[in-house]
């Protein structure tokens, strides 16, 4: 797009955009060439959040409701977008927004304020000797800049009372944090905030939080180096699962990632990375083979070093809730997997998680598949749906007329195509899930149509439209093409989205379970929150009763939820859940409420027994599985209820009832 | 109010939790040592440690220290951390157990046995607080 473009771009006063920019969730999808666009210009120089688009909504808001004051920085922050509707691009695939209005209406917004209005900031003495670690252009203490933190790493309710560092490398971390403890300033690494944005808005907000003091933005750390002859990647804390994943492609090999926006040493930081195909790939330090960690004194260490004391374990017990890592990972050589010539795809539907239960864990422990995992019909939708509207009546098809409630997702080799293929009596093979991803807008149009009301008086529509010869007759009634869905978009991003979806990785479903894209539109416009734990897989009927109780939980607090998917690990020993809570982040009431279902549903699963909560293995992805998982973990007695609820009133500093 | 690790500060200390907690209500008659080390003390960027010793509840030792190690009694938890969170937790910005969770105090001990202690020396931490404004800068 022109400036020509821009000027005559509908006009929208910073109310107007901080009502867009309130919808914004912190996905991350703005940070990484997903779509072939390449980069934010502006965010690629400054690096800082502020000049992303993700950072220019979150200013936006902060202005508008009173809570920063322009200072001189903003000028140059607003001035730093081109419009040159990469953004637009990006963030319409994810979540349908379009920041680029935000930025127009933010450069109004300075261009028509009186110089005087802008504040001059200050360099103090702490931010003079942080920038004598990092250089002039990478510490700053401007509340602008700092504003746009606010929600991935700071509170909403946090006076901005932070200095913000981009070190380069380990050794300007460590001086950072030898600085800061000298200082006595309290300090936190941030990398692509997706954790913590969907932490901020709950109650556990002020726990996950830095609650002042230095933020240490990782984005700088940008090593990136495939060793093909080791099948191993040596990742910078500023990689994404994305760039991280795309390098490895290149040498037919694939890295074991979470959604593609976060940052891989995050990730092994804190949730070890839970996938799909970690029943083959491992979980917690299964996935690397060592890391450089700088430690909370500013030390920097290898797991491979001699002299340091075992750094796989952890004490275990339910009160072992970890808010923070164990110290900054700066690098880590990652294992990497071979991606196979005749890996395929095949999906086995069904109408209820009881077989699918059976199926999946049959396979888990013949250790089947590559990726393994039962997806609910809502994770099915949300992920291929381009829009919520269009993903709410495909759901909606799915339930009422299809019978579609979950699907044994396998991807793997065709010998153990064939295992799956014996096991059902039919499947959605790849060609078929393409079509559905590139039709979804014409299946969705389908609601009332007279064909799925034909179809669901069949006995088992299931069969009769996957096995039988409705499939025929679905398949051509998708009208599966670029072209059809590139229709969904708005009417300047038609061409863009009908080349974009022309190629072939874009409904290729291994690539999408290897690159992961699409999880970030279960927070389009609004946000979830996902309960997780894992739990032990030889008794089926109590992973039911869990995914009852979960459910009973949430409708109690009256949220929107769904399982999200259920994946086995460790050869099938346990199974690993997801159930989400959709909520609006900007309604009190909602975060409360999805607070209090969190809180319960934690604590009633500890009483279960066999379950390790994600408040459990969080932060201890650097650890071995094996002394994160076992023993078992026992369920809780009424004496520890009471100390857990001691310990959750204490950690949340506020009465919560649940 | 007093100066957070002077002699005066111990003085009243001692003096408060043996007036105003009850042994069995507010300190649940516990019977534990917990040597608390102080990093980076301001101006110097010393190490001072205190030592609070209760026994059924009652307070037996309140001793404060220079430097990182405390030779005379053995506690059963050793916490360590730097003042600035020291500082955080007495003046109610921070919890002790969040302090604790979020690694910015280390233990050296069971971390499940110390957070039964949450309770009580919660108690002990709000009558501190009551005693102490000033900090070192
Ligand atoms: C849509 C969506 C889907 C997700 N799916 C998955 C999934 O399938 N599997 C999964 O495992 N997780 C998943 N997550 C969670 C998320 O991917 C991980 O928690 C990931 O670690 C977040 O990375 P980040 O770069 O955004 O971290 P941030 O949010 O920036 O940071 C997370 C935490 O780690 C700390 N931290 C950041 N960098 C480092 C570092 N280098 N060293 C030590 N600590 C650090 C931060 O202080 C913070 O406490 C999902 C999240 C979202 C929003």
């Amino acid at each position: 797009m022109t400036l020509k473009d821009v000027v005559s771009m509908e006009k929208i006063t910073l109310d107007d955009a901080a009502a867009i920019a309130k919808k914004g969730t912190h996905c991350g999808m703005c940070k990484i060439d997903f779509l072939g666009t390449g980069l934010c210009p502006s965010g690629k120089k400054h690096g800082f959040i502020a000049y992303w688009p993700q950072g220019r909504m979150e200013i936006v808001k902060a202005l508008a409701s009173g809570r920063v004051k322009p200072t001189e920085k903003l000028i140059e922050i607003a001035n730093s977008c081109s419009f040159c509707g990469i953004c637009d691009r990006q963030c319409n695939f994810a979540t349908q927004l379009r920041p680029e209005k935000v930025a127009k209406a933010l450069k109004e917004y300075v261009d028509n304020l009186d110089k005087s209005d802008f504040q001059s900031v200050l360099e103090d003495d702490v931010l003079r000797e942080l920038r004598g670690i990092v250089g002039e252009e990478w510490a700053t203490n401007d509340p602008i800049i700092i504003s746009s933190y606010i929600r991935t790493i700071i509170h909403p309710d946090s006076e901005l009372n932070f200095y913000i560092v981009m070190p380069k490398n380990a050794e300007e971390i460590s001086k950072v944090i030898k600085f800061a403890n000298k200082h006595n300033m309290p300090f936190m690494p941030r990398s692509g905030g997706t954790l913590l944005t969907c932490a901020t808005p709950t109650v556990l907000s002020k726990a996950f939080c830095l609650e002042r003091g230095i933020i240490i933005d990782l984005f700088r750390l940008k090593k990136l180096e495939i060793h093909p002859e080791s099948c191993t990647a040596t990742v910078g804390a500023g990689i994404t699962a994305f760039e991280l994943q795309k390098a490895a492609y290149e040498h037919k090999l694939r890295a074991h990632l979470a959604e593609a926006g976060a940052h891989v040493c995050a990730n092994i930081a804190s949730t070890g990375i839970t996938s799909t195909w970690q029943n083959r790939y491992g979980w917690a330090a299964d996935n690397y083979v060592d890391v450089e960690i700088v430690d909370d004194e500013g030390d920097i260490k290898n797991h491979s070093d001699m002299d340091i004391k075992n750094p796989y374990t952890t004490e275990r017990g339910f009160t072992d809730i970890t808010l923070t890592p164990p110290g900054i990972i700066t690098e880590s050589i990652v294992k990497l997997h071979p991606v196979f010539d005749d890996e395929d795809v095949v999906l086995v539907p069904f109408d209820n998680l009881k077989d699918a239960l059976s199926m999946v864990m049959k396979l888990a422990k013949r250790d089947v598949g590559l990726s393994l995992v039962i997806l609910s019909r809502k994770y099915l939708t949300e992920f291929l749906c381009p829009t919520p509207q269009i993903a709410k009546d495909f759901e909606y098809i799915l339930k009422n007329y299809m019978k579609l409630n979950y699907v044994v997702d396998v991807i793997c080799n065709k010998d153990d195509k064939k295992i799956v293929e014996e096991m059902a009596d039919y499947t959605i093979d790849k060609n078929l899930m393409k079509s559905l991803l590139l039709g979804s807008p014409r299946l969705a149009s389908l609601k009332d149509s007279e064909f799925l009301k034909i179809l669901s008086e069949e006995e088992d529509p299931l069969k009769a439209i996957f096995a039988g010869p409705m499939r025929k007759h679905l398949e051509k009634g998708l009208d599966a093409s670029p072209e059809q869905i590139a229709q969904v978009f708005d009417e300047d991003l038609r061409d863009f989205f009908k080349k974009a979806y022309s190629k072939p990785e874009m409904s290729d479903i291994i690539w999408l379970h290897a690159f992961r894209i699409l999880p970030s539109r279960l927070m389009r416009q609004r946000l979830f929150f996902a309960q997780a734990g894992m739990i032990w897989a030889d008794d089926e009927d109590k992973i039911l009763k869990l995914i009852d109780m979960l459910a009973e939980v949430c409708d109690k607090y009256k949220l929107e939820h769904s399982l999200g998917f259920i994946s086995p690990m460790d050869d099938g020993k346990y199974a690993f859940f997801e159930y989400d809570y959709f909520y609006d982040h900007n309604d009190p009431d909602a975060t409360k409420r999805v607070s209090q279902a969190l809180i319960e549903t934690t604590e009633k699963c500890l009483l279960m027994g066999d379950i390790l909560m994600v408040l459990n293995y969080l932060f201890k992805g650097l650890y071995r599985k094996e002394h994160v998982l076992y023993p078992k973990p026992k369920a809780i007695s009424k004496e520890e209820q009471e100390l857990f609820r001691e310990l959750i009133e204490s950690i949340l500093g506020e009465e919560l009832k649940w | 109010m007093v100066k957070f690790l002077s002699e005066e500060w111990i003085d009243i200390s001692k003096k408060y939790i043996l007036e105003k907690l009850d042994p069995e209500q507010d300190l649940k008659n516990i019977t534990t040592s917990l040597l608390n080390v102080v990093e980076h003390v301001p101006p110097n960027d010393t190490s001072m440690n205190f030592y609070l010793g209760f026994q059924d509840g009652k307070l037996t030792d309140f001793i404060v220290n220079t430097g990182d190690t405390f030779e005379e009694k053995e506690a059963i938890f050793i916490i360590r951390g730097n003042y600035g969170t020291f500082k955080g937790i007495l003046k109610g910005e921070m919890s002790m157990a969040v302090a604790l969770l979020k690694n910015r105090l280390k233990l050296k001990g069971s971390k499940m046995k110390a957070l039964k202690l949450i309770k009580p020396l919660d108690g002990v931490i709000a009558s501190l607080r009551e005693i102490t404004d000033e900090y070192e800068e």
